[in-house]
């Protein structure tokens, strides 16, 4: 599992580095806005699901989103006072 | 070795400077009698015990206490999904648990308490925050991250005994009915005959749908996008509500009673339960997310250049319990009365939900658990500024019902006069016509004095910018906070239910069956909605008597996690350390016992829920009496109730730290195994 995060983490800045400077730190930034926000990645799932599901196919967009939010305010405390 | 002695010199130095600084701002707070003080110090004396306490207490906490350990792999790292489970940056962590710990509660909580003035609430923000909430959070989280994410029931079941378990889930419930009554009745409180706050409220309903529908369907997942063009409608809905209001016909639609209001809310809560979570609640959510982060900072900053002074006394003579606002001397009112900011059960429920499946090293814990709720602290003091800077007579002229204060200026003047400060002839009208409303008198509930203060201290920022215009905006910042609230909490409301009725009846607990997510979700907003429209009837105004109950409840949840946390403590052979949950936690039960025994048992009918039925049951019998009645004694069953449980949790804890202590029973806790980490220790 371990390995597979760091391979993850590598293919990542792999696909970045080969993106513009300006165009990448704006992704990180949006990475980031989402990550603070809880919502979903999409691309960031199909990197993951290549890496340690490969011959499965990936979830749609849609399907994925749908999933990401049903759990994320399906159940469980979310929100405070 | 010289550098390493000069570098802790300096250190010294730094931190003897900001205790310094602490001191000072702390003793000038303290010794301000009657002059007009500039807020800044109230900053001072916050960020500089902050600083201390986490540089020193919290790394006490990590160190020797909870033994963190960067070389142990955290269940985000373990259990990796890449869904609930993911190891996320520390930074981008304590931003996503911030914004899920932080709501209205500290912003209403400290505004209410201002009654005292605003020193009772700075000493208990900063003094509660620093022993007690910042370390409820701090161990819950560590405790559910060692046990791969557990929630605090089944912490309590499985740590504690079966009873504390079943006491957490009571408490659970009983903290969400009344939380959601209150903050539902700050709400409509807020939007009572105020057409361009409802305005700016109803419009965000087409708002989060439009917003649903393209994130399902037109650009599946772009919620970034999404969210964009929803801030963009809910602003232009901001300033079209200021149209609306003016013009007769849509104001005369948008202007609704409480009562109205409140039944507005019950229907909308119950849809937003029954619903699929991608049409409503997540645009909702994450509509809320982005306003709740930007306005924070905005404000933060805008109170660092604005500075503004004091006008609120720092102690008024409401100490002694003759408060106007709710009744009850400071202690332990003030304490009930500001839960959130300085410690809040609740937070033991997120500490023990998402967060701790994201945690990417165990030293991590301290800035996210510790670090989070001194955030949410700050924000508490944030509200104090806001009150403070209010004129007194404003202050009490918005907060104080109508059934004290009559219904014209007036006659709130003579009686505002009467406790010693001033209001002048027609100076709630031309607020009021600042602010784009048509009255501003018993406003109660803590959101509109807010956003007045707010909208002073925004509108200090950009000069000329209308203050009507800041005013809506904080309404809206608060209300949709609270609805986000009222969304979510009915809904864990509903799931939890079903869980309890499975044991009656199997089917009632399959969380996706349409007949039971309807039975269960009307239950739940049944429940709410009963405390609320009581509330708007209430000739006391409500929050009198609803807000207490809440800050007991959640004040319970509080002891119910400090129960778990000191139970852990000896039963990881941690008894030495155990005062640093076990402080917080007498501090609590005494604060909650006695509240809620003067609550239900006081003699005087403005606090005591019981001879208030009494002084009703003396009048004549009308139908309004006989509810009035059956509501004090259902209030006063309920804090009884809350009453019992922290006993019995604390009776079931007791016990167990017996049991341990004397050797009759072996010092096991059920934390996972140990799986080495395969990230670089440190930062």
């Amino acid at each position: 599992m371990a390995a597979g995060a760091s391979g993850i983490e590598g293919g990542r800045a792999a696909a970045q580095a080969r993106e513009r400077p300006v165009r990448r730190s704006l992704g990180g930034l949006l990475a980031v806005v989402r990550q603070i926000v809880g919502a979903p990645d999409y691309g960031r799932y199909l990197v993951h699901h290549a890496a340690c599901h490969p011959g499965t196919a990936p979830l749609s967009a849609r399907e994925h989103y749908l999933e990401f939010v049903s759990r994320r305010f399906g159940g469980g405390a979310t929100r405070c006072c | 070795m010289l550098a390493l002695n000069m570098r802790r010199l300096l250190s010294s130095l730094v931190w003897i400077a900001v205790a310094a600084l602490g001191a000072t701002a702390f003793a000038l707070l303290a010794l301000s009698r009657g002059e007009s003080i500039s807020a800044a110090w109230i900053l001072c004396a916050g960020v500089a015990s902050y600083a201390i306490a986490y540089r020193f207490y919290a790394r006490f906490l990590a160190l020797k206490v909870f033994a963190l350990d960067d070389r142990r792999a955290t269940p985000a790292e373990r259990l990796n999904n890449d869904r609930d489970f993911v190891p996320t940056n520390k930074w981008v962590l304590y931003g996503h648990h911030f914004s899920a710990i932080a709501g209205a509660g500290p912003l209403i909580g400290p505004m209410l308490a201002s009654q005292f003035g605003f020193l009772p609430g700075t000493l208990w923000l900063i003094a509660g925050v620093v022993a007690g909430g910042a370390v409820q959070d701090f161990t819950i989280l560590v405790l559910s991250m060692r046990r791969d994410g557990k929630s605090l029931g089944q912490m309590a079941k499985e740590e504690v005994n079966s009873v504390a378990g079943v006491a957490a889930m009571l408490a659970i419930l009983a903290i969400m009915i009344i939380l959601l009554a209150v903050l539902a009745l700050v709400v409509v409180n807020a939007l009572r005959s105020s057409p361009w706050g409802l305005f700016i409220i109803a419009s965000t309903i087409p708002i989060a749908l439009l917003m649903g529908w393209w994130m399902r369907s037109v650009r599946p997942g772009h919620v970034l996008e999404a969210s964009a063009i929803g801030m963009v409608l809910l602003l232009g809905a901001l300033v079209a509500g200021q149209w609306v209001s003016r013009d007769p016909t849509w104001s005369r639609w948008f202007t609704w009673s409480g009562t109205d209001l409140s039944f507005a809310m019950i229907v909308y809560g119950f849809f937003a339960s029954v619903l699929p979570v991608w049409l409503l609640l997540a645009p909702r959510g994450y509509l809320s997310t982005f306003l709740k982060i930007g306005t924070v900072l905005v404000l933060a900053g805008a109170i660092l250049v604005v500075l503004p002074q004091t006008r609120m006394p720092a102690i008024s003579q409401f100490v002694d319990g003759t408060g106007p606002v709710f009744a009850g001397k400071v202690f332990p009112f003030a304490f009930i009365t500001i839960a959130c900011g300085a410690i809040s059960g609740f937070h033991a429920l997120i500490a023990s939900g998402t967060t701790p499946k994201m945690v990417m090293r165990e030293s991590e814990s301290r800035m996210i658990g510790y670090g989070g709720m001194l955030m949410e602290s700050f924000v508490g003091l944030m509200a104090v500024i806001a009150a403070a800077t209010l004129e007194p007579g404003v202050y009490f002229a918005m907060n104080v019902p109508s059934g004290v204060l009559g219904t014209t200026g007036d006659s709130a003047a003579r009686v505002i006069a009467q406790w010693g400060f001033t209001l002048h002839p027609g100076q709630m009208e031309a607020l009021a016509r600042q602010m784009g409303e048509a009255t501003l008198l018993s406003r109660t509930g803590g959101a509109p004095s807010l956003a007045v203060g707010m909208a002073a201290i925004l509108g200090g920022v950009v000069k000329g910018s209308g203050l009507a215009l800041w005013y809506h905006f904080a309404i809206m910042f608060e209300a949709l906070f609270i609805l986000t609230t009222v969304d979510a909490g009915t809904r864990v409301g509903r799931f939890m239910l079903q869980e309890l009725g499975a044991h009656l009846w199997k089917p009632f607990g399959r969380t996706s069956w349409y007949p039971s997510i309807v039975l269960s979700s009307a239950l739940i907003v049944a429940g709410w909605g009963y405390f609320l429209y009581q509330g708007v009837v209430d000739p006391l105004g409500g929050i009198n008597s609803l807000w207490p109950l809440f800050g007991i409840a959640n004040q319970l949840l509080a002891a119910v996690a400090l129960c778990v946390g000191t139970t852990v403590l000896i039963k990881m052979e941690k008894q030495r350390y155990a005062w640093t949950t076990l402080v917080p936690l007498a501090w609590l039960a005494a604060v909650t016992l006695t509240a809620g025994w003067q609550k239900v048992f006081a003699a005087d009918p403005r606090l005591g829920f019981l001879s208030h039925a009494r002084v009703v049951a003396r009048g004549t019998a009308t139908a309004s009496s006989a509810r009035l009645i059956f509501n004090d004694r259902l209030d006063a069953a309920l804090a009884l109730v809350f009453m019992a449980v922290v006993l019995v949790v604390i009776a079931a804890s007791a016990r167990e730290w017996w049991l341990v202590l004397s050797r009759r029973k072996a010092p096991t806790v059920n934390e996972a195994a140990f799986v080495p980490s395969a990230y670089a220790a440190g930062d």
